[in-house]
């Protein structure tokens, strides 16, 4: 009996050394895991606001590479990146695609249907059949376009390599360089530290750029001379989360404004005045390092998320009327 | 079955050992494939540890596994990509309002980034090194917001070029590799960056 029991006791002391010795090598202790210089991304990618919108299926463009998107006047949904164009409707059924070669960076459609196509050192007109109209290319060099935006006779180009917006008619003529900088009227310059460096056109028309270095958004007039701005850098969701945000800004009918972040990725919802109305997707709502989330207003309110590495177009739905 | 003899036995293990063998040759060398034998452009020489940064996670052990103290991984600055941001997210910690050198606002635990005006609203940043403890703190806040300038490597002239590496061993990336003695960083940058 007294054997019988040394026995059991021996097994039992046997399984637990084998036990630990497994936790040892296998799991590791969390205490040990753990980061004690952690920079705390995770709590800064938390938030207790509940979203205005709520999210529905996502598009899903034929393109392997996503990087631009925008609506037309036509109500389509136009999505632009490594060789071409995908047309689609807003149940993300395909209308028309065509092929390029090269990497649309941005992209915008003109109230005709044109489409004006950033090429990252050129920009390109191209009829929604897929017919190229024309091509032109800024006379700086180092030409870095980061975005376009567009009305009836007016294209403007936004180059993050020389921090300028260029103003061109519709036949690629250079009208006026905004933005630079000139002491004598006052203007500062765009402080651009990355290739994050959106334009949009208010109902308006007026001109809106995202100052990212400054986190601002600023209102320009024909000639140049700074109107207005608005925007701070914060982590809260009032403001913009550090350097280059916004790095993507679009205007809703209303004049109201829509920012998505890096860094935080997070897409808001601004007055007119600048002032934080609603939160449109959480950071939860990305993989975390998500860059490049372009934006266009959709139909009823909607909201289209370009996500480049999930390489879908999200589409997020108001709640309630804000 | 018949008891094996001891000439069997010795027979058994060296044609054992001689397949072994064969097969982890021909595997070395499927797995070096592209790589020339012979030849001049053939990887030889002495070579050193060295983490990539594109595959670094800024996960701390850099700082808490080297067998040096502080470890011989730096935080070391490639300027070709910075943005010489005022709000530089590798310098203050997140949230900072006022933009001054205090040091309760400085993301790095021992203060080893320095901040130099150079003008409005530009500032450089700088690494000293004999303070850098390696942790990475800077370079994920470099990263997640601005351009990734920041980037740690390991500094040779304090490497002890351990045979195996402890820092290499617990790297849960995969980050470290041996790398030629004659080109030893693997700096990300838009040049080749003086390190």
């Amino acid at each position: 009996m007294k054997k019988k029991i040394i026995l059991v006791f021996a097994i039992i002391l046997f399984l637990a050394i084998v036990a630990w010795m497994f936790r040892d090598l296998f799991t590791g202790s969390p205490e040990l895991q753990k980061n004690p210089y952690d920079y705390g991304m995770k709590e800064l990618r938390q938030t207790d606001t509940v979203p205005a919108y709520k999210e529905v299926t996502p598009l899903k463009p034929a393109l392997t590479t996503i990087t631009s998107i925008a609506t037309g006047y036509d109500g389509k949904i136009y999505v632009a990146g490594k060789g071409g164009v995908d047309i689609l409707d807003i149940s993300g059924r395909i209308l028309k695609s065509f092929t390029f070669p090269g990497y649309a960076t941005c992209l915008t459609v003109m109230p005709d249907n044109t489409l004006v196509i950033g090429m990252g050192d050129h920009v390109e007109l191209w009829d929604p059949s897929g017919v190229q109209i024309s091509a032109w290319q800024p006379e700086d060099t180092t030409s870095v376009i980061t975005s376009v935006a567009a009305s009836q006779h007016k294209i403007f180009v936004a180059d993050a390599g020389n921090k300028i917006v260029y103003q061109y008619n519709e036949l690629g003529k250079l009208q006026a360089r905004i933005g630079e900088k000139d002491p004598s009227r006052k203007i500062p310059g765009f402080v651009i530290p990355s290739p994050y460096f959106d334009v949009g056109i208010s109902p308006a028309g007026e001109l809106w750029v995202a100052n990212t270095g400054r986190y601002k958004l600023e209102k320009y007039d024909n000639d140049g001379s700074l109107l207005t701005s608005w925007g701070e850098a914060s982590v809260t969701l009032e403001g913009f989360a550090g350097c280059c945000n916004p790095s993507h800004f679009t205007i809703l009918s209303d004049g109201s404004f829509v920012t998505s972040e890096k860094g935080i990725e997070r897409v808001k919802v601004y007055s007119p005045d600048g002032n934080f109305i609603a939160l449109v997707a959480r950071p939860e709502s990305f993989d975390e390092g998500t860059r490049g989330l372009d934006l266009a207003a959709g139909s009823n309110g909607r909201i289209l998320i370009l996500d480049p590495l999930r390489n879908q177009v999200r589409v997020f739905l108001p709640l309630k009327k804000h | 079955m018949d008891k094996q003899s001891r000439r069997q036995f010795i027979r058994l293990a060296v044609r054992g050992t001689l397949f072994g063998g064969i097969a982890l040759v021909t595997g070395n060398l499927i797995l070096r494939q592209g790589e020339p034998l012979f030849g001049k452009n053939r990887k030889s020489g002495p070579t050193v540890w060295q983490l990539n940064p594109a595959k670094c996670i800024q996960c701390g052990r850099c700082a808490t596994n080297c067998v040096k103290t502080p470890s011989a991984v730096k935080c070391t600055h490639a300027y070709s990509m910075c943005g010489y941001c005022n709000l530089c997210s590798g310098y203050f910690k997140p949230g900072t309002k006022t933009l001054d050198t205090g040091a309760e606002k400085q993301l790095c635990p021992v203060s080893a980034i320095k901040r130099t005006f150079v003008e409005d609203p530009f500032y450089e940043y700088t690494i000293d090194e004999t303070l850098c403890i390696g942790c990475g703190k800077c370079v994920k806040g470099c990263g997640a917001f601005g351009n990734g300038s920041l980037q740690l490597q390991v500094r040779h002239p304090l490497c002890d070029n351990c045979n195996e590496c402890s820092i290499a061993r617990n790297c849960p990336a995969g980050a470290y590799r041996r790398v030629p003695l004659s080109d030893p960083y693997l700096l990300k940058g838009f040049g080749k960056e003086k390190v």
